[in-house]
């Protein structure tokens, strides 16, 4: 076990996520005592990339667990290092939901259906709003608040749980913790689904409570796994050049991550344009409007700078990357594929950016009542500063799982281990 | 009547491990034959890349038809709806990339499937009802327990001699001539 950084790269990391995260933190100040909610669109950004693909990590590696695949545990072990951030990651939730919680008149900042007595786009408050009044019954402060806890106890215990039948299995070579590890994915799979499904129906489909799609947590669901694997991806090549697997990680771990990586851009295509295609032919203005404010300003009906983030999601999160991975060579060659797997995490990170932030704000002389909010804005830099934090902070804990003497390198009594050191094409 | 004749398909040398054969071709390959086959009871792994063999071009038949799918499938929603018989359905456009992609995707996939299956077929060169080297009168065994390296006449660089001892040099054990017969 290899030290991964020096003191002088933990320190860095240490400054970035105290910077970083102290800018949103007095964001979220700022926008608590004005009224602004663009720090707290900056926030849920940030945090919500790292929390995809921690997810996706997840899901990951209890789906590795029950194929009792051959060929994936000596990835297995440096997705279950990443594990670790899920209660950081909480924490960075829960100023969300304290100011949910506590805000009094600003408890419905980022959520409006928080806040009763908030205005709709319609002249009316979320009180009087049918489309709130029937769906109170989930969508309510209690229940909400009970649900972002259970999630994050769902992925903190199966997180735990993961890392504690390969880790011990390090020390005392117990087959049962394989046999553990897969009845813990057996319950821990559906757990997770469920959670991620709600809890993307909750964080971020609810900022805009009239709008419903049902595809909105598989989508969640294809967008983690997409950025875990590339998280992966690049991981294991850095470990690779800098020795600790050298030898271990060969051409076709790599080859066959890539083709996940492959398979899961498609899965993301089809559910993202199943999404927009239901809408589209179904074309209820509930829903439609939706996908109005991502393409045109609604006042005037001209091509918005959204439509171009859209576009760019369309041709740079799907066509390149599916055109890129079907090439062989694209897939094995260490640099093209580090290549594809940044502009996969860079386009993930628009992706969100695109489903986060346009939502519908009040503007009182406007022709609909409600202006989009605009591509660039304070909220860019807000959403900025927490993911530099949150990400410096993510990685931190993340490097000091690897330095941590808690594990070998690779699950070297594992039961697969042989079948995974001799994988092969 | 016909009179049974034969023409000379090639040397064949069996091995009996599959170390002797992964060796053998290796330096097969290095005295640069280009026709000549291996064939084994079991899948010996890295052995395309010791024979020189690239990797399969099925893949471009596979781009090719699922393009041509994409074509066809945008080309039938056009002719049918927009040009030949135009009809507004649900207050979608005539023609739109959106409405009708599930018949693109679609046939992209299926032409991709038949260009993959076809496109292998016609690689192997298949259907093929027979082959020479079923004349080795103990070709069965690479079923088994022999690995066999046959080196084809028509390689440029085949002669009778020199091929022999050169088989016989990389450990070839009861080297055959395989003959195969034919109605003249």
């Amino acid at each position: 076990m290899s030290q991964i950084s020096t003191k002088d790269i933990d320190i860095k990391l240490l400054a970035g996520a105290v910077i970083g995260i102290g800018i949103g933190f007095a964001g979220l100040l700022i926008g608590l005592s004005n009224g602004d909610n663009a720090p707290f669109l900056g926030w849920l950004w940030g945090s919500a990339f790292w929390l995809s693909i921690a997810i996706g990590l997840l899901m990951l590696v209890m789906i590795f667990r029950i194929f009792n695949s051959r060929w994936s545990p000596v990835v297995r072990r440096q997705q279950e290092h990443g594990l670790a951030v899920f209660p950081w990651l909480g924490l960075c939730f829960l100023p969300l939901l304290l100011v949910a919680l506590f805000g009094q008149e600003n408890a419905g900042i980022l959520w409006s259906w928080i806040n009763p007595s908030s205005p709709t786009v319609d002249g009316i408050t979320v009180a009087d709003d049918v489309l709130h009044q029937k769906k109170a019954g989930y969508l309510n402060l209690y229940f909400f608040s009970i649900r972002l806890i259970f999630y994050f106890a769902v992925f903190c215990g199966l997180s735990y749980w993961m890392r504690k039948v390969s880790f011990t299995q390090d020390h005392d070579g117990d087959p049962k913790w394989t046999h553990l590890g897969m009845k813990v994915s057996a319950i821990g799979i559906p757990a997770t689904a469920l959670s991620l499904t709600f809890g993307a129906f909750d964080l971020f489909m609810s900022l805009e409570y009239q709008w419903f799609s049902t595809m909105y947590g598989v989508w969640f669901f294809a967008s983690g796994i997409r950025s875990a694997l590339a998280i992966t991806i690049i991981g294991c090549l850095y470990l690779k050049n800098k020795g600790t697997l050298n030898g271990i990680y060969k051409q076709a771990h790599q080859y066959d991550l890539a083709c996940l990586s492959l398979a899961f851009t498609v899965f993301w295509a089809y559910i993202s344009f199943s999404q927009y295609f239901l809408i589209y032919s179904a074309n209820i203005p509930e829903e439609t409007f939706w996908y109005n404010i991502r393409e045109i300003n609604p006042n005037t009906g001209e091509t918005s700078a959204w439509f171009w983030v859209s576009m760019g999601l369309i041709f740079g999160h799907f066509f390149f990357p599916f055109l890129y991975l079907l090439f062989y060579k694209n897939k094995i060659n260490g640099a093209r594929i580090t290549f594809i797997a940044l502009w996969i995490l860079a386009f993930h990170l628009l992706d969100l950016y695109w489903n986060i932030i346009p939502g519908r704000e009040i503007v009182p002389g406007a022709y609909v009542g409600y202006e989009a909010r605009p591509v660039v804005g304070t909220h860019l830099f807000w959403g900025l500063a927490s993911l530099i934090g949150i990400g410096c902070l993510c990685i931190r804990v993340v490097i000091k799982s690897f330095n941590s003497q808690i594990a070998e390198i690779v699950p070297v009594r594992d039961p697969r281990i042989l079948d995974s050191l001799n994988h092969h094409e | 009547m016909s009179k049974l004749m034969d023409i000379k398909y090639g040397l064949a040398a069996t091995f009996n491990s599959a170390k002797e054969l992964y060796d053998a071709a290796g330096k097969v390959r290095v005295e640069g034959f280009k026709e000549w086959e291996c064939y084994t009871p079991i899948p010996v792994h890295g052995l395309d890349a010791q024979m020189g063999v690239g990797r399969s071009k099925v893949p471009c038949f596979t781009l090719l038809g699922g393009v041509s799918g994409f074509c066809t499938g945008m080309l039938i929603v056009w002719f049918m709806n927009a040009f030949d018989y135009p009809l507004i359905v649900g207050g979608k456009p005539y023609f739109s990339p959106i409405y009708p992609f599930p018949v693109f995707y679609e046939l992209t996939i299926l032409f991709a499937a038949f260009g993959t299956l076809f496109g292998m077929f016609f690689l192997n060169r298949l259907p093929r009802h027979n082959h020479p080297v079923f004349e080795h009168p103990s070709f069965g065994r690479t079923g088994d327990d022999k690995y066999m390296i046959v080196i084809e006449i028509e390689d440029p660089k085949f002669d009778d001699e020199e091929t022999k001892d050169f088989l016989k040099s990389i450990g070839g054990k009861s080297i055959t001539m395989i003959r195969e017969p034919i109605d003249s």
